[in-house]
């Protein structure tokens, strides 16, 4: 008998609060290697809370986020290694807009102890024009692109993507997808909200809905 | 369009003016500590001074030299209007915009014109009318920024500094500048006030090192709000990619420290130059010798103290911020906070070397620790 493959990340009983109010209730589900999981739900009905309390952002109320294993909201060592196996890319907050892309790169790889964008990256987010551009002089897509590629570096062993497809032109979108499914391709899990039905669709994503 | 000219006027004098007086603001306040300082009861006279810097040309260069330093990010603002960008696309008059910024020039460099006029007559507003036009040439001057290069970075600590650096190079230009100015108008402002109570050594290093502490507040704390702003933007960040808190106080710690040791050691530098051309050598060394000492002690101290400050503020702010994307300068009561720590840590230096004298250099230091070990961070 083969023992069963240990998910990527696992989401046990989560729930968030903000300014005193539950967001996000009681919620367990799993991604698994290889697997693109989709967060669906109307407005406000707390997409962004969750994954930002996946990604370590926004400190769960109760519940239990892991990631490979690793907790993520646990102990020291254990949150390490959980936050350096996932890339994160928000919906709405910038990473700070006095740094240029190159740079938000380094960051982002001396923390992952990894490597500068790839030659696929650079050619399938059109990084070379973003390199020495600051995070606030760029367009939203620009913004994203910079973002999609920080989040990639490793690569992480998941993706948490919050409207991935935000800003992004035709061209991009359809490299977007291209990379999503490659890295899920290679083992790796990709969990992302957003409200294009569409995009899901192409992706293959299986449908977490949130009430 | 003759109508228009007085609305089009007051539009564009809120959009410059107001933020060339928020800048000025800093530059009176230091120069009006330092003013208190060295025109005390028992001090000097601005003709004293004014016939100092004729007399010794390194005295009068340094005078200048710091002036430059502290107006230049000033008339930037004068110069460039870039706050009045949209206004420039409407019909607008041509030359009273230029008259209102030239007359605003004059009158933000009150501190410096009273102390020639008074000082030195008219011949002391011709010296202001010349240096200002140094100023505008310098005002005028656009750096073209430089081509970056892929930062070896390999382990989170120095990133996270490199990216703090970064903050204060590309937010706090301007600051920097003025701090540098400041630091330099403190050091001369130490040795002015030694040298005015004929002190030496211990006595010396304690009211020296006080008098930096207090001259240099506007200075300091131009640069610490980018740093706030910074830790804010990139909480986040540093959270997904697994950066620990504690991480993030250590590293804002360390810039704060080097931003409060770069400036005494400016501050120190001038009041060298001033104490050489002042006082005997043999005094000057010793004195200088103690002087540094305690001043860089202070100055860890409180930049210990400030980071409590900040670390607080930050709080505040991550629990006010419910999107994560609010510019900090739009949360209300941030800069007062980040301003007002400033202010307490400088304080907190000044009482303690009132009480203990030079020892009491090594107990601002315990305290910053202490203030900074017992900080909540967000």
């Amino acid at each position: 008998m083969t023992e069963a493959k240990k998910p990527i990340l696992e989401v046990k009983r989560l729930a968030v609060k903000r300014g005193g109010r539950t967001i996000v209730n009681d919620l367990s589900f799993e991604v698994g290697a290889g697997e693109i999981v989709g967060i669906v739900g109307k407005n406000g009905c707390g997409k962004s809370t969750l994954l930002m309390a996946i990604a370590g952002v926004l400190s769960p109320s109760d519940g239990r986020v892991t990631v490979n294993g690793a907790s993520v909201w646990g102990a020291t060592t254990d949150r390490n290694r959980a936050r350096t196996s996932l890339g994160y890319v928000p919906e709405a907050a910038d990473p700070p807009g006095f740094l240029r892309a190159g740079e938000l790169w380094a960051l982002c790889a001396a923390s992952r102890k990894t490597r500068p964008p790839t030659s696929e990256l650079i050619e399938a987010f059109g990084l070379d024009e973003l390199r020495d551009l600051a995070i606030d002089r760029m367009s939203l897509g620009q913004r994203r692109r910079a973002c999609l590629a920080a989040a990639l570096l490793g690569p992480p062993a998941l993706l948490v993507l919050d409207e991935p497809d935000n800003g992004l032109d035709v061209r991009r979108l359809e490299s977007l997808v291209r990379v999503i499914q490659d890295h899920a391709s290679d083992g790796h899990g990709a969990l992302l909200a957003t409200h294009d039905a569409q995009l899901l669709e192409q992706l293959g994503a299986r449908v977490v809905s949130l009430a | 369009m003759r109508y228009l000219v007085p609305v089009w006027l007051t539009a564009w004098m809120r959009a410059v003016l107001v933020p060339a007086w928020r800048r000025a603001s800093g530059v009176w306040i230091g120069a009006g500590i330092g003013a208190g300082i060295v025109f005390g009861p028992t001090g000097m006279h601005a003709h004293d001074l004014t016939e100092l810097a004729h007399d010794v040309p390194a005295v009068g260069i340094a005078l200048a030299i710091t002036w430059l330093l502290v107006f230049v990010p000033t008339a930037r603002v004068l110069v460039h209007a870039d706050g009045a960008r949209f206004l420039r696309s409407l019909p607008h008059p041509r030359w009273s915009p230029r008259i209102v910024a030239t007359l605003a020039l004059l009158a933000l460099q009150l501190p410096w014109l009273a102390l020639w006029i008074l000082g030195d007559g008219l011949r002391g507003f011709a010296l202001v009318v010349a240096l200002s036009a140094i100023i505008v040439v310098l005002a005028a001057v656009q750096l073209r920024p430089r081509r970056v290069h892929f930062p070896p970075w390999t382990r989170s600590y120095p990133a996270l500094r490199g990216v703090y650096l970064r903050a204060l190079k590309r937010r706090a230009g301007d600051a920097l500048v003025r701090g540098v100015g400041l630091a330099s108008l403190a050091g001369l402002v130490a040795a002015l006030f030694v040298r005015n109570n004929g002190l030496v050594e211990g006595p010396a290093a304690v009211l020296g090192a006080g008098a930096i502490a207090i001259v240099l507040i506007p200075g300091w704390a131009g640069a610490l709000m980018p740093l706030v702003e910074a830790q804010r933007a990139s909480a986040w960040l540093a959270s997904s990619l697994g950066m620990s808190a504690a991480l993030r106080v250590t590293v804002l710690a360390v810039v704060v420290a080097g931003v409060y040791v770069a400036g005494t050691l400016i501050a120190l530098v001038a009041a060298t130059i001033a104490f050489s051309k002042l006082l005997g050598d043999s005094a000057s060394l010793a004195t200088l010798v103690n002087l540094s000492a305690v001043a860089l002690t202070c100055a860890i101290g409180m930049a210990l103290v400030t980071t409590r400050a900040l670390v607080i503020a930050d709080r505040q702010l991550a629990d006010t911020d419910r999107t994560l994307v609010a510019p900090v300068r739009d949360v209300a009561g941030a800069p007062v906070r980040v301003v007002s720590g400033a202010v307490v840590a400088s304080a907190a230096a000044v009482v303690c070397l009132a009480w203990l004298g030079v020892l009491g250099a090594p107990l601002v230091v315990g305290a910053g620790a202490c203030a900074l070990l017992t900080a909540r961070p967000a």
